[in-house]
């Protein structure tokens, strides 16, 4: 290959990461939110925040008898000033319906749990991406990917020389295999 | 040529159209009596959890099939269907699709859960569109469960433990492992639900007391797999080690609908094996309530009951 071919790949490789990189900055970030939150499912919720109220109505109900102005005194103890339904999952309990919440009141303990359901601000909605919850979005998530690789993979030829891949880079790429590596290895002595 | 008006012609159009299937449709013999089902047609929906699992879900299927001839003897039921409610096809919504372009006018839903939990109270009503509970509305519209109230009307049907189908097929299975009930303890693990451990801890120290009666293995203990516990194998291991502090051996039983690699071998199994000589201390067998024949029963008797009331309303 000659000096001006090599010259002009380079040009066209130091385009497409940069340009790329411009144009997927906004993704790249949402996606590695999304990641971080979703990793810790099991600590916190990552799409809601979920308001959990213990309450205490200082009575005790009978299902056989409660009414619909005991499940509207129920509610204004909780904030509600209607409730949409209600229904008796057991014997001893009672579950309200509300626009954003519920209300699931003990009728033997005479307590109730209100939880009121939002979405969590910018976590949903980056998850909603990261999951695919929008029919079409898959495909370009898969575009997304690939192009990934392709900004990886240019990335790693924009420098010449001692920093270029041929000097620090072919370290620090092996170097960054090593974690996923001990990963996998570990998972399958498991 | 005159054109008829659009509204005029539309309304001509189905003059006609009556006209016409009112002469086509052959006249009922009169046998003397009302017509019992005054032009119902009801179906039955068999609902279970989804599962990623091909041997769990051919459970499910083999269920309907063992009782669909019997559901539909007598003529009350004129169909039966199988849908899951996450994970896979085909789902609640097909499935009610399906029913309404068939014609029916009423559904009856036959839950194939164990006993309350969140997905029975609150997701499968939510998904039919006879509640909007907003956690529910919020996890369907994540996940892509499509929700669908159909033109039928949906009859949901008790959860299996109205019954003693559980006590029964516990003793059943317990027995099968047992062989010095003096030395052995009792591990019950089902999938919970957070809001409703109560209810499902009640149901397990029923069966368990059942056991007790019939078999005189006195100890007992119960452990989770579900979301409840993360889907950690450590409440199994838990559950058992508990047991093996009293008692020489631990009887295991699964006490979930079907077979699913990743509870009966991964969780459960992976649970087991972090206990201390569960080689020998450990008697467990990766199976599930189904196939039951109390559990086929039920589903008939529930279908046929309901449809009876359907077509005498």
């Amino acid at each position: 290959m000659t000096k001006k071919n090599r010259d002009a790949l380079r040009r066209l490789n130091n385009l497409l990461h940069r340009d790329l990189g411009y144009f997927f900055a906004a993704l790249i970030i949402a996606y590695s939110l999304s990641g971080i939150a979703l990793n810790h499912v099991d600590e916190w919720n990552p799409d809601f925040i979920i308001r959990k109220t213990t309450l205490d109505f200082k009575r005790t109900y009978d299902r056989r008898t409660i009414t619909e102005e005991d499940i509207a005194a129920l509610s204004s103890k909780a904030g509600e000033r209607s409730f949409r339904l209600y229904d008796f999952p057991s014997e001893r309990q009672v579950k309200i319906y509300y626009r954003d919440a519920t209300l699931l009141v003990d009728l033997e303990k005479g307590a109730g749990e209100y939880e009121k359901i939002s979405r969590r601000p910018l976590f949903y909605q980056v998850n909603v991406l990261h999951r695919n919850s929008v029919e079409w979005w898959k495909w370009a998530s898969d575009l997304f990917a690939a192009t990934l690789i392709i900004i990886t993979l240019t990335g790693m030829f924009m420098l010449r020389g001692r920093n270029g891949f041929s000097g620090r880079g072919k370290w620090l790429v092996t170097a960054g295999l090593i974690p996923p590596l001990i990963a996998v290895f570990l998972q399958q002595t498991r | 040529m005159t054109l008829l008006h659009p509204r005029r012609f539309s309304t001509v159009a189905i003059l006609c159209n009556l006209l016409l299937a009112a002469c086509s449709q052959p006249q009922a013999p009169n046998t003397g009596r009302e017509n019992p089902t005054k032009g119902k047609k009801v179906g039955v929906l068999l609902v279970s959890h989804g599962s990623h699992s091909e041997t769990w879900r051919k459970t499910l299927f083999e269920l309907e099939k063992r009782v669909r001839q019997r559901i539909l003897e007598n003529g009350g039921v004129a169909g039966t269907k199988t849908a899951f409610m996450e994970y896979h096809e085909p789902s609640i919504a097909t499935r009610l699709k399906a029913f309404d372009e068939e014609g029916y006018s009423d559904i009856i839903l036959v839950p194939i859960l164990l006993t309350v939990s969140s997905h029975s109270f609150d997701d499968i009503p939510t998904i039919v569109g006879l509640k909007d509970n907003p956690e529910s509305v919020e996890m369907l519209r994540l996940e892509k469960i499509e929700r669908y109230s159909p033109a039928a009307t949906v009859h949901i049907a008790p959860l299996l433990d109205f019954g003693d189908i559980l006590r029964k097929n516990v003793l059943r299975r317990t027995k099968a492992l047992s062989e010095t009930p003096a030395d052995e303890g009792l591990v019950l693990i089902g999938y919970g639900s957070e809001p409703y451990e109560n209810e499902w801890a009640r149901l397990f120290g029923d069966a368990a007391e059942t056991v007790r009666e019939q078999t005189g293995i006195g100890k007992h203990s119960i452990g989770w797999c579900g979301h409840i516990v993360r889907y950690s194998p450590d409440s199994t291991t838990a559950a058992v080690n508990r047991v093996l502090e009293k008692k020489k051996t631990a009887i295991v039983i699964p006490s979930l609908i079907a077979f699913d690699e990743n509870f009966q071998i991964r969780i459960i199994g992976g649970g087991i094996e972090k206990v201390d000589g569960h080689e020998e201390r450990v008697r467990y067998k990766p199976d599930a309530i189904l196939p039951d024949p109390d559990v086929e029963r039920w589903v008939v008797d529930i279908s046929k009951e309901f449809a009876k009331n359907i077509l005498n309303q």
